[in-house]
């Protein structure tokens, strides 16, 4: 019998390792420091490699002078690395400098947008863990029915287009049916459907990793000998089997919701959704360079909170991520 | 009549600015329209500004601030001058013009119009950024502009201007204090004018509410609430007039046309304006700088046949550089002849030469178009090498006149022949063929000079027939102004894409 399936015996190793933890959180913090300037670099010089914004503002038939005198209002007529340094002391200082397009301050510019596309993405989140979690148990333990819908959602999920099946969705269940609105301004019954379309490819990922791990889970001794001590079985497969494949589902999870935040852009264009997504390609579209370092930026900044919070989940999860156990072996309930 | 709102000293800060808000709101309203939906327009571009003098594009923009804002003349759809604010204009001499300004006009926050506010109105337009957008100045040659009286503003042109009404149909004037004391964003984002409807509210990146303005001087427009609203996408938007969300959709290319026809709507469309063509570079590849080259191509191409299947036959082929009503309708369009062409050709000992034909994806139907040109000229011996360009890349091309040799493009949406015509003048910015011809630059001269307008009618014309023969683009078609619209609503559009709401009503 592997010493696993008694993990009670073992004294827990959390307090032990606190001072290995916060090191690790720290390595961790700063790795997320190199990657958000890493970003702000790369995008600073890509959006600057797309060419000169001060042609895509002003009509074609405007004179030298003017073409001039923008640049210098926009501060287009600095040396590059000047420009980039600036940038940078007043990034850190919360100032995004001013969008180009809309003449207003980036960051209130962005966070204004930000809410709507969070409000979209956690609802498409809590869609596919809700609903993924669930179907891949099921269709793990179970088979049959659950199964069979499983590999059609993920299917689907996987294969289908979010602004084709975005606009299937408007098209059978808004104009067809009438059960939902056609545009994304109000309430919840207004979220449905492009909370739906993003979530369809997560829920899909989500399910089917949950399946393959329960699968391989529930063939190990520890699950054979929890049935053996006569527990009932959805303890065994909810309880037992489930807490085993949770750390690689959040540290998924994690990457999901970062995911969820970029394909926002295509859904946030299909149904005309006022985000952070939008947003940004309409910075790119115009060169609005601050804007779109702006919207990156923060984006990119939430993307790294998320993964620190699933790193710092998993630990609480799985305690031997946290004190860098590499033993193999099954956790807990 | 609706109490005055307070007239407000000092600067505006944004308490005084919501109490003005506010203020607004306590109004009287129609009751009787309380219980009909809003009117709702969209868009496929976002509302970027609201500032009067940073118009980026017709629509969303501009029909928004044609809706909250007056200008001294208002652009007729069909390109004749309306007064507005001025009431009446002379030209006092050839360079001075008088503009009597309309009594009794207040702004939404309760100012008074007068001279010395338009004069700061024109002042702000010449100022960065906003000169970038307003080209007041720098295209009717402005160079100084008085209050005379408190309702008599003279403007001064540094030579005679036959397009300074033009140029003042896109100059809206605000409320001077407002502009003045208010933080630029603000404006930008809380606009106050003297037009037909009020501004209610600004969801950036959603959408832009509006409320008829009971105490508009030329009475409250018949629609008391409208929204414009962006949806980027055309599918969407069609889904949501078919769901009856929307009232009024732009942007349809006539492939789409017929998914607008549902119960509760329908297409409507006018002529357009924007002339579309294939530009030909004459300061790229040799042989396009011949006459008889040029004409050739014109020659090569059936333009009937593309409109009748690409465009679905929703619009009809160029009748001249000018658009109608002020056209020569003696000009005749090119004829079909791939045998003429051929002649041509051979006759300028240019047969046979590659040829770079660039688009970009700014124009629905732009790789279509040129595959279908590209395969008529090489019916004729050429070899025409298609190149797809990003819109921007495509745009500083075009303005560093970069293209080597043909590219797909449509020259702006307007009926002033004066206007229309400086693009083909050897110095102008925006010339991006490279056209030039001293004969048609003289005569362009001569006309802008000339103050009887029927002797620069005739002007016009003979510079009209000049560019016409020299064949500085293929020219294809107007480019279809299609609308889809609900039942609901009365209104015909304008071929320039400005949706004036405050024309339209609903249906009984």
């Amino acid at each position: 019998m592997s010493d696993t399936t008694l993990p009670s015996l073992k004294p827990s190793p959390r307090r032990a390792t606190s001072p290995l933890r916060s090191r690790a959180l720290r390595a961790r913090v700063s790795h997320a420091l190199a990657v958000l300037f890493g970003v702000s670099l790369l995008t600073f010089l890509v959006a600057h490699a797309t060419g000169d914004p001060v042609t895509l503002l002003l009509p074609a038939n405007a004179p030298e002078a003017t073409r001039i005198a923008l640049a210098h209002h926009l501060g287009l007529d600095q040396p590059l690395p000047v420009q980039y340094g600036l940038f940078l002391l007043h990034a850190l200082q919360g100032d995004f400098g001013r969008s180009f397009l809309y003449g207003q301050p980036v960051a209130p510019l962005v966070l204004q947008t930000l809410p709507a596309t969070l409000e979209l993405a956690a609802a498409a989140f809590c869609i596919a863990l809700l609903v993924g979690l669930p179907l891949g148990v099921l269709s793990a333990s179970r088979g049959g029915v659950a199964s069979a819908a499983l590999q059609l959602l993920s299917m689907l999920g996987l294969a289908m287009p979010a602004f084709w099946l975005g606009l299937m969705l408007v098209l059978v269940f808004a104009v067809q049916l009438h059960l939902l609105p056609v545009d994304s301004s109000g309430g919840v019954s207004h979220l449905v459907l492009p909370a739906l379309t993003l979530s369809l490819l997560s829920l899909a990922r989500i399910s089917r990793l949950v399946r393959s791990g329960m699968q391989e889970i529930l063939d190990r001794d520890f699950i054979r000998t929890a049935r053996a001590r006569g527990l009932p079985e959805w303890r065994v497969v909810w309880v037992h089997g489930l807490r085993n494949v949770l750390v690689p589902v959040v540290t998924m999870a994690g990457m999901e919701l970062g995911d969820l935040l970029s394909s926002a852009v295509v859904v946030e264009v299909v149904f005309a959704w006022p985000g952070i997504g939008r947003l940004s390609v309409e910075a790119l579209g115009a060169r609005d360079f601050p804007l779109l370092q702006g919207t990156v930026f923060i984006a990119g900044l939430g993307f790294v909170l998320i993964n620190l919070l699933a790193d710092i989940l998993c630990a609480r999860i799985d305690p031997r991520i946290a004190s860098g156990a590499t033993s193999s072996g099954s956790i807990a309930p | 009549m609706p109490p005055a709102l307070p007239v407000r000293s000092g600067p505006i800060t944004r308490r005084s600015f919501n109490a003005t808000l506010a203020a607004a709101a306590l109004l009287p309203r129609p009751t009787a329209a309380a219980s009909i939906a809003p009117v709702v327009i969209t868009s496929d571009e976002d509302v970027t500004t609201l500032d009067p003098h940073l118009i980026r594009n017709n629509h969303p923009i501009g029909s928004l601030i044609w809706s909250l804002f007056d200008s001294l003349v208002r652009r007729r759809p069909d390109g004749t001058h309306e007064p507005r604010l001025a009431t009446g204009w002379s030209q006092v001499s050839p360079t001075v013009w008088h503009f009597t300004l309309r009594p009794g006009v207040t702004f939404h926050d309760g100012e008074r119009l007068d001279a010395a506010g338009v004069v700061f109105n024109f002042n702000r337009m010449n100022q960065a950024p906003w000169n970038g957008e307003c080209q007041l100045w720098q295209q009717s040659g402005l160079v100084a502009c008085a209050a005379l009286d408190p309702l008599t503003v003279a403007l001064t042109t540094a030579a005679p201007s036959s397009t300074l009404l033009y140029w003042l149909e896109e100059a809206f004037i605000g409320p001077t204090a407002y502009l003045r004391d208010t933080a630029p964003e603000l404006v930008g984002s809380h606009p106050i004018g003297s037009g037909p409807y009020l501004f209610v509210s600004w969801q950036r990146g959603s959408q832009v509410t509006l409320r008829a303005n009971p105490a508009y001087w030329g009475g409250a427009p018949p629609i008391r609430d409208v929204v414009f609203r962006a949806v980027p996408e055309l599918s969407a938007r069609l889904d949501e007039l078919k769901g009856g969300s929307i009232d009024l959709l732009t942007g349809l290319d006539p492939d789409s046309a017929a998914l607008a026809v549902s119960p509760v709507s329908g297409v409507r469309q006018v002529r357009g304006l924007r002339k579309m063509h294939v530009g030909i570079a004459q300061h790229g590849i040799a042989p396009l700088r011949d006459r008889l080259v040029r004409q050739a191509l014109n020659h090569a191409v059936d333009v009937q046949l593309m409109v009748d299947t690409l465009q679905r036959g929703t619009t009809t082929r160029l009748l001249s550089v000018i658009n109608p009503p002020n056209n020569d309708p003696a000009l005749q369009p090119f004829a079909y002849d791939p045998q003429q062409a051929r002649a041509l050709l051979h006759q300028s000992g240019h047969a046979g030469f590659a040829v770079e034909l660039a688009f970009d994806g700014r124009y629905a139907d732009a790789q279509e178009t040129c595959e279908a040109v590209g395969s008529f000229l090489e019916a004729v011996g050429l070899h025409p090498v298609l190149k797809a360009y990003e819109s921007g890349h495509f745009a500083e091309t075009l303005r560093a006149r970069g293209f080597p040799g043909l590219y797909f493009y449509g020259f702006a949406a307007q009926i002033e022949p004066l206007v229309e015509l400086v693009v083909f003048t050897g110095s102008a910015i925006d010339n991006a063929s490279g056209y030039d011809n001293p004969a048609v630059d003289a005569v362009m001269r001569q006309a802008a000079d000339v103050t009887d307008a029927d002797a620069r009618a005739a002007l016009v014309r003979q510079a009209e027939g000049m560019i016409w023969n020299d064949a500085p683009w293929i020219y294809l078609w107007y480019l279809p102004a299609l609308y889809g619209s609900s039942h609901r609503l009365e209104y015909t559009p304008r071929p320039d894409d400005y949706v004036e709401i405050y024309r339209a009503r609903l249906a009984a």
